[in-house]
């Protein structure tokens, strides 16, 4: 059982608790429900009558328990029939299609067009007042609502393997909806159930009020609320009761309904928000800035890890990762999905998910002005200041990238504005130009389209335009081209290539899975593999002599022209929860020595520039 | 954006004719005959000679066609029939009526808007906090308390214990603006409370949706200001999806002021409705249905060419 289940015990519950009070309304010790007693007229509450007397002199309490049987009679006897009424419809509809559809759910869904209330007027405006009529009205209102539900899930249901299979055994339509349909669409119908009901409760109650629902002197919530209106100057408490019966019901109803759908369904449930948007968080952290320039890169990582989760109970993602930039450096970061590399270019920006966080190691970055900060220690609003001006993004897919109800020019403008105070006409014309330094022709016009009118490539220019708009220090592109065609993706390292061209000084990290993009455009590699720094070292010495059987592995499985066959590297990468105990890729390498799989290798340096977590480094490659 | 809203407009007419037939069609299918039903009292059957009185009257001799044409062509000059209780003409009353719970219905949705989707945004934000606890907690108890209870349970705090505003009534704003103003606030505050908790829930979630989303990663990475973030990209894309909850939830409204109108005794259009039914009056109470059901449906239609405005990918989309 857990949290989901555990949350259905207090509405289900009350529930039971008040089905079995007004169920058991004919054998309590209850006074007369008509027994009136004109002297004791408005009178509160006492030993024999709890909750007071009414106009009349009734006992209030035992009104409640009845009017509550009247209300829960009608509302579950409505949403019974409607259910069982909606769920044929929807069955046969979900199931036979074609014409039966159209009659039974469409036919049923045109109800839904009105609003509810006044076509439960217009019945009661045909039947007449009363309890029959009434369930009449709410079955015919809420039998769409099941026939949706059935209809949509009995689709689902008929698509699946086993219900083919029964099908083709040649198993009668009739069968087959009894006993597989059915079972499977109970869940929602509960759903369905428990919010008809509050819904009905509402729809009775209100008729009951304006006297065209339940007849007196049947008591019911909504006639003793009527009642109490003309008399609450006298006596208040009696509008009390029934207006608090009334809607604790209705809200035990919808509690009820609210986690149901929350044990059906556990996606629904988002964690998180935003703690970046809320204001005064992560107090703790100061912003420091290193005190003497301890290096002249323009990047320096070391040990940064990266944890899900609480202290504690946290699974590490990323580990001791260590690699530096110099100015003008491109730096490619490559690994399979999973091995932490966009994980480590989101956390130089300070861009994680809520539910991650840096816990370890540092990231100096030298500032245009000259000084050192440590990336891994700003807070939002030091971030901000830095981000797009120092350190800018290139993001994987620029379709969702992108703000779809935007036009490009805005885009664009806004990230030179967070940082520049600029008027309308300069910032126009640097719009352009940024435009068509990235390459999107006809740029005048451009600016004024939204992303979906782009293709897919002049989105990615577009984003790039709006990475480099103030000019960073350092870019930091994430798969930049794998979203893309192959001759766009050559279109755009190129555009990558000229960048770093033209713009003297910029570091560039390269975040990608694709080999043959790290040797066009990098300069130096870093290999990740789960989480770690597999090998690192200038490209054109790492592609010719891999030191690590990961690398290695990597290089023979890309396809080449003369090579005979692909070699796949065997197995999976392993998942942060159950990582192996020594080195990670032990369990799919070839070379693997029984002490890989005791302890966790470190970092080697077979050159002055390279370095590798292989303990064989020197026999395997 | 043009052709779209043209586009729009005709099937929003194409839905306006669907409404009128279909009440043509409900008149006519309901077994028994209407002329009998309105003149029976209870059990006691009708006079014949009344009933055929009133057939002619009401034109149910002509043929089925005829009445049809004669249905659809006073539907186009707005003549909807003359009430069957004082003889006056149904469309006179509603012209009436019917600005008075429009008032309401605005005025409610003005005030849930503009509370609910700062609530909801806040709420979103602070996910899971004990303020975004408290904020659902209320806006799950005020959807579930009916509305007469609201209203009932206000005109005593208000009007009774601490007598600050009037229990019910109108004023015509070009009598006593102040009275009217006075008189107004009251239900489209009771309205308002339901509405607020739906555009407020409505507001979280889509909120907490959008602040998943890709594009707003992007502007912080653009090293926009949280404000700046939060109007362009969070607030706007969220409003989206809020919108037309809110025009669907108006569009009930419509017919659904009912019970408020009837707590404070406003004499709004819904007001007239219940006494048409109750009265059986049946050219008055088809008339309010079909006046209801065509403002619905371009409601409907205003609400779709906001959103197109909004987000300019609709327009591609269903054009």
């Amino acid at each position: 059982m857990n949290k989901a289940h555990r949350k259905l015990i207090l509405p289900g519950v009350i529930v039971f608790f008040i089905t079995a009070l007004v169920f058991l309304a004919p054998i309590l010790p209850l006074a007369d429900v008509r027994e009136m007693s004109i002297p004791s007229r408005f009178a509160g509450p006492s030993a024999s009558h709890w909750l007071g007397q009414d106009e009349f002199g009734r006992d209030v309490l035992a009104r409640l328990i009845w009017g509550g049987r009247a209300s829960l009679f009608i509302a579950v006897g409505s949403a019974l029939a409607a259910a069982v009424i909606g769920t044929a419809l929807g069955l046969l509809g979900g199931f036979f299609r074609g014409v039966v559809e159209v009659l039974t759910v469409r036919a049923s869904e045109v109800i839904l067009c009105l609003p509810l209330l006044l076509l439960a007027l217009l019945v009661v405006a045909i039947l007449g007042a009363g309890t029959w009529p009434l369930i009449i009205a709410l079955t015919i209102l809420y039998t769409p609502n099941y026939a949706r539900v059935v209809y949509s899930a009995t689709l689902q249901v008929r698509s699946l393997d086993y219900v083919t299979a029964q099908t083709a055994m040649g198993a009668h339509p009739m069968q087959i909806l009894a006993r597989t349909v059915l079972p499977n669409i109970m869940p929602p119908l509960l759903v369905q159930m428990s919010l008809v009901i509050a819904s009905a409760l509402v729809i009775e109650s209100g008729l009951s009020f304006l006297g065209l629902g339940v007849v007196p002197p049947t008591p019911s919530w909504g006639l003793m609320i009527r009642a109490a209106r003309g008399a609450m100057e006298q006596q208040p408490l009696l509008l009390i009761w029934p207006s608090l019966a009334l809607a604790g019901t209705i809200f035990t109803f919808n509690l009820l309904c609210d986690r149901l759908q929350s044990v059906l369904d556990p996606r629904g449930i988002t964690g998180g928000g935003a703690f970046w948007l809320r204001k005064n968080q992560r107090k703790t952290v100061e912003n420091e800035r290193v005190a003497e320039p301890s290096t002249d890169a323009l990047l320096l990582v070391e040990d940064l890890s990266i944890v899900l989760g609480r202290e504690g109970r946290d699974t590490e993602l990323v580990r001791g990762v260590s690699f530096k930039v110099m100015p003008g450096e491109t730096r490619a970061i490559v690994g399979e999905s999973g091995s932490g590399k966009t994980l480590s270019g989101l956390a130089l920006n300070g861009l994680l998910p809520d539910v991650l966080s840096i816990n370890g190691g540092r990231a100096l970055f030298s500032t245009r002005e000259g000084a050192q900060v440590d990336l891994t220690r700003l807070d939002e609003d030091a971030f901000r200041s830095l981000r797009g001006r120092e350190v800018s993004m290139v993001f994987q897919d620029a379709a969702a990238a992108l703000n779809p109800v935007l036009r490009i020019g805005e885009q664009v403008g806004e990230a030179i504005r967070a940082h520049k105070e600029i008027d309308d006409a300069a910032l126009d014309e640097r719009i352009i130009s940024l435009l068509r330094q990235v390459g999107l022709p006809d740029p005048e016009r451009r600016v004024r389209s939204y992303p979906h009118e782009l293709s897919g490539g002049q989105r990615q220019r577009a984003m790039i335009a709006v990475a480099v708009a103030n000019e960073p220090r350092l870019l930091i592109a994430d798969e930049p081209t794998t979203a893309l065609d192959p001759t766009i993706q050559a279109q755009i390292l190129d555009l990558f290539k000229t960048l770093m061209a033209d713009t003297s000084g910029m570091g560039l990290i390269f975040v990608t899975h694709d080999l043959a993009v790290v040797s066009e455009i990098a300069d130096r590699v870093t290999v990740m593999y789960a989480g770690e720094v597999v090998e690192e070292g200038p490209v054109a010495d790492v592609f010719e002599r891999p030191r690590h059987p990961y690398t290695a592995a990597l290089i023979a499985s890309v396809p080449e022209g003369d090579a005979d066959r692909l070699i796949a590297i065997p197995g999976t990468v392993p998942t942060p929860k159950d990582l192996p105990p020594g080195c990670r890729f032990a369990p799919r390498c070839a070379h693997a020595i029984d002490a890989c799989t005791t302890h966790s290798p470190e970092a080697e340096h077979p050159s002055l520039d390279r370095r590798t977590r292989c303990i064989r480094w020197k026999d395997v490659t | 954006m043009l052709r779209y809203i043209a586009y729009r407009c005709v099937v929003a007419l194409f839905l306006v004719w669907v409404v009128v037939t279909s009440v043509f069609l409900l008149l006519h299918l309901i077994p028994g005959d209407p002329a009998e039903l309105l003149l029976s009292q209870g059990s006691i059957a009708a006079d014949p000679a009344a009933v055929e009185a009133l057939r002619e009257r009401m034109g149910l001799n002509e043929p089925l066609w005829q009445q049809y044409l004669d249905h659809l062509g006073g539907v186009l000059t707005g003549d909807l029939g003359a009430s069957f209780r004082d003889g006056a003409p149904v469309i006179e009353q509603i012209a009436t009526r019917l600005p008075r719970t429009l008032e309401v219905i605005v005025a409610a949705a003005l005030i849930a808007t503009s509370i609910g989707v700062p609530l909801g945004t806040y709420a979103a934000i602070h996910a899971n906090s004990f303020a975004d606890n408290v904020i659902s907690f209320f806006a799950s108890a005020a959807l579930s308390t009916p509305v007469f209870v609201v209203g009932t349970v206000v005109i005593l705090i208000f009007a009774q214990q601490l007598r600050i505003l009037p229990a019910g009534g109108f004023v015509p704003f070009s009598e006593d603006p102040l009275g009217h103003i006075q008189l107004l606030l009251l239900p489209a505050g009771t309205v308002a409370l339901s509405l607020l908790a739906v555009i407020t829930r409505m507001s979280r979630a889509s909120v907490l949706e959008v602040l998943q989303r890709d594009y707003v990663r992007t502007a912080r990475a653009k090293g926009i200001v949280r404000k700046r973030i939060l109007r362009r990209h969070v607030v706007r894309n969220a409003l989206i999806p809020v919108l037309t909850i809110l025009g669907l939830e108006m569009g009930t409204l419509i017919g659904g002021t009912v019970l408020v109108e009837f707590v404070f005794n406003w004499p709004g259009l819904s007001g007239y409705l219940v006494a048409a039914v109750d009265a059986r009056d049946y050219p008055e109470v088809v008339g309010i249905v079909m006046t209801i059901s065509i403002l619905f449906v371009f409601l409907n239609l205003v609400i779709d060419v906001i959103n197109a405005a909004l987000d300019p990918r609709i327009s591609l989309v269903r054009r």
